[in-house]
């Protein structure tokens, strides 16, 4: 489903350049949850960005679904971010002003789905993350599990094979990150893929895998629980 | 998809009052000056013409003079003297003249019981009516029987008229011109004229045939004679062609300015036209700049607004926004506040120029009026304003990070 072959990634910052990932193999199986652990810095975002094709690799080749993605430019690659991908970001990044029902719509508004079709997804996916009747509140006055809850949904709105976590829990008390992850787990079993961020190992402990990053290289990859 | 797009234009505008408010106000002003600008522009414009108007439209006034260059062996000085009999000779033998009339005139005393008056009476031809928008508005103008039997009759304009008669119904009375008693035939309506020549103005006038006059008075020479040519435009030629007629018939050298000095209102009208579309024009550039002022106050308070909706760029770009649609949203937002502006802007001109007490200014300032015209430019401004305000912002929200902006 997701393959990595020997992608870099170079930041040019002025003179100095950073490479946050040297030559990294990954390959991801259709259905697979798989946690990325590494310390700070050591690429976990960047391999994220990139197989979420909001970032591209300097160099090396990336395949999702068997087709090569690495040389496509950044409007081409928002149609895939809008079907294949879902983001849960650890801050959430729900607009703030929008309510949760407009907050889950807005991946369809890019794809231009009919108002009857939008207004049956929203509805849908509010029922499954429990949210029905919090529709019309605004992100501020939910709570962190509430929000990271509307955020899941959203990521689910064009029902996208790849969910993208990361640190879905970071900014969660314990309670509601095991209820995050309880979701995350029920949607694995539905056969959706998962990548997923992570600095603790309770949570890493939903995944099925772990691949370890250090300095942007792959340390530790496909470690089973 | 649209509906989503007024809902967080209107949220926007809503969330931050004051900010909304200074934004509009720019524009709002800017839409406002240019209207008021280009309306009193066009309106001034009309008056003048109108009340330029009032001695006739595209007409030709010729007065015989003295030759300044010698012809044929004659001496430069010799006096230039027109017959009224020369005139249908003119019109037959010079093409592109529709009508003439000859015109005498000198101040006379014109009584009517004890009002008395000096004032100017002028013979002329039956039309002189139409030439020079002498139109009734009781009674008629002298008519051909008046001319051909030499009648003593007389029409007034309406100013000597009311003086005269002090609101008693003048047409069928008589008034004495030098003692001599005329039978006032019809009244002139009031009219705006703003420029004259020889005498009084119409209003103060009192028109004779043209016949009764060189009998009473002895004259034999016109003093000027007018032309109202076929085709305005090509008043150049008509009068080229008048002056080789009368340069070899009366003897002077057809190039000789002076011997006949010829008042070209066709040409006068042009220029007139010319400056005023120059004076409209020069208008809206200032109401434009005006405009333009409130565009870059829209374009810098869009800037900020793209980078405090950073985060909401950087999650639309992730959730599959291509970056055509972020521009288009900016873009649209920047107009739509133009337009808001705008249209406000152009109601309360509307609204002013509604309850300006115009009649009680007409006289200098025409009506200023909303016209299509005025309308039409103010849009164009309006549109070229909306772009260039939009642009950037757009461009810059359009050029967002994802990364960067989802960090922030």
């Amino acid at each position: 489903m997701i393959e990595f072959r020997n992608i870099s990634k170079v930041y040019k910052m002025g003179e100095v350049e950073f490479v946050a990932l040297k030559g990294v193999f990954i390959t991801v199986q259709k259905g697979d949850f798989i946690s990325i652990m590494g310390p700070s810095g050591s690429g976990k975002s960047t391999l994220m960005n990139i197989i979420g094709c909001l970032d591209t690799p300097s160099e090396g080749s990336y395949y999702l679904e068997g087709k090569n993605v690495s040389g496509l430019t950044f409007d081409q690659l928002s149609t895939i971010r809008n079907r294949k991908v879902g983001f849960v970001f650890q801050n959430f990044n729900l607009l703030p002003y929008a309510s949760a029902y407009e907050n889950i719509e807005l991946p369809m508004l890019f794809n231009g789905k009919k108002g009857a079709e939008r207004k049956a997804r929203v509805n849908e996916l509010l029922e499954m993350v429990g949210l029905a009747p919090w529709a019309k509140h605004r992100p501020t006055e939910m709570s962190g599990g509430q929000q990271q809850r509307v955020a899941i949904a959203r990521a689910l709105a064009m029902d996208p094979p790849i969910i993208l976590a990361d640190e879905p829990t970071g900014n969660l008390d314990s309670k509601s990150g095991h209820e995050i992850m309880e979701i995350f787990s029920q949607l694995w079993k539905g056969g959706r893929t998962i990548l997923m961020v992570t600095h603790d190992p309770a949570i890493a402990a939903f995944s099925k895998s772990t691949i370890r990053l250090l300095d942007g290289a792959v340390q530790d990859n496909g470690a089973v629980h | 998809m649209i509906l989503a797009f007024f809902r967080n234009l209107f949220r926007d505008l809503v969330r931050q009052p004051l900010r909304t408010f200074l934004t509009l106000s720019g524009v709002t002003w800017g839409t406002f000056a240019v209207i008021l600008l280009l309306a009193f522009g066009t309106g001034i414009g009309k008056q003048q013409m109108k009340q330029f108007r009032g001695m006739g439209q595209s007409i030709i006034l010729v007065f015989p003079g003295q030759t300044t260059m010698t012809y044929n062996g004659l001496p430069k000085g010799r006096r230039i003297q027109v017959t009224p009999d020369e005139l249908p000779l003119l019109q037959a033998r010079v093409p592109g003249i529709r009508a003439l009339s000859p015109e005498f005139i000198s101040s006379r005393n014109i009584r009517h019981g004890r009002e008395q008056l000096l004032n100017t009476v002028r013979g002329v031809d039956v039309p002189f009516e139409r030439i020079r928008n002498t139109i009734p508005g009781q009674g008629r103008f002298i008519n051909e029987y008046d001319v051909e039997q030499h009648r003593r009759n007389c029409f007034l304009g309406a100013t000597i008229a009311k003086n005269l008669f002090k609101g008693m119904e003048p047409v069928g009375k008589q008034v004495m011109i030098e003692g001599v008693p005329f039978t006032v035939v019809g009244v002139m309506i009031e009219k705006d004229q703003n420029s004259n020549y020889n005498g009084m103005r119409d209003t103060h006038c009192a028109f004779i045939p043209w016949t009764t006059y060189m009998t009473l008075y002895g004259v034999k020479y016109v003093q000027n004679f007018i032309v109202q040519p076929s085709d305005p435009a090509l008043s150049k030629q008509t009068i080229a062609a008048l002056r080789n007629y009368f340069g070899e018939r009366l003897g002077f050298n057809p190039l000789d300015k002076d011997a006949l000095s010829v008042w070209d209102f066709s040409d006068f009208e042009r220029q007139f036209n010319m400056f005023f579309t120059a004076f409209n024009i020069f208008l809206g550039i200032i109401g434009s700049f005006t405009l333009l002022v409130g565009g870059v106050g829209v374009a810098s308070i869009m800037l900020v607004v793209v980078e405090e909706r950073i985060r909401e760029i950087g999650i639309k770009l992730a959730v599959g926004a291509k970056r055509r649609a972020i521009m288009w949203q900016f873009f649209a937002e920047a107009n739509c506040i133009i337009l808001i502006g705008g249209t406000i802007g152009f109601l309360l001109a509307a609204l002013l120029l509604a309850l300006l007490p115009a009649k009680q200014l007409e006289e200098y300032i025409g009506i200023p009026k909303l016209n299509p015209l005025v309308g039409i430019v103010t849009v164009l401004i309006l549109l070229a304003i909306g772009t260039l305000s939009g642009l950037t912002p757009a461009r810059r929200a359009a050029a967002t990070d994802p990364i960067v902006a989802l960090r922030k």
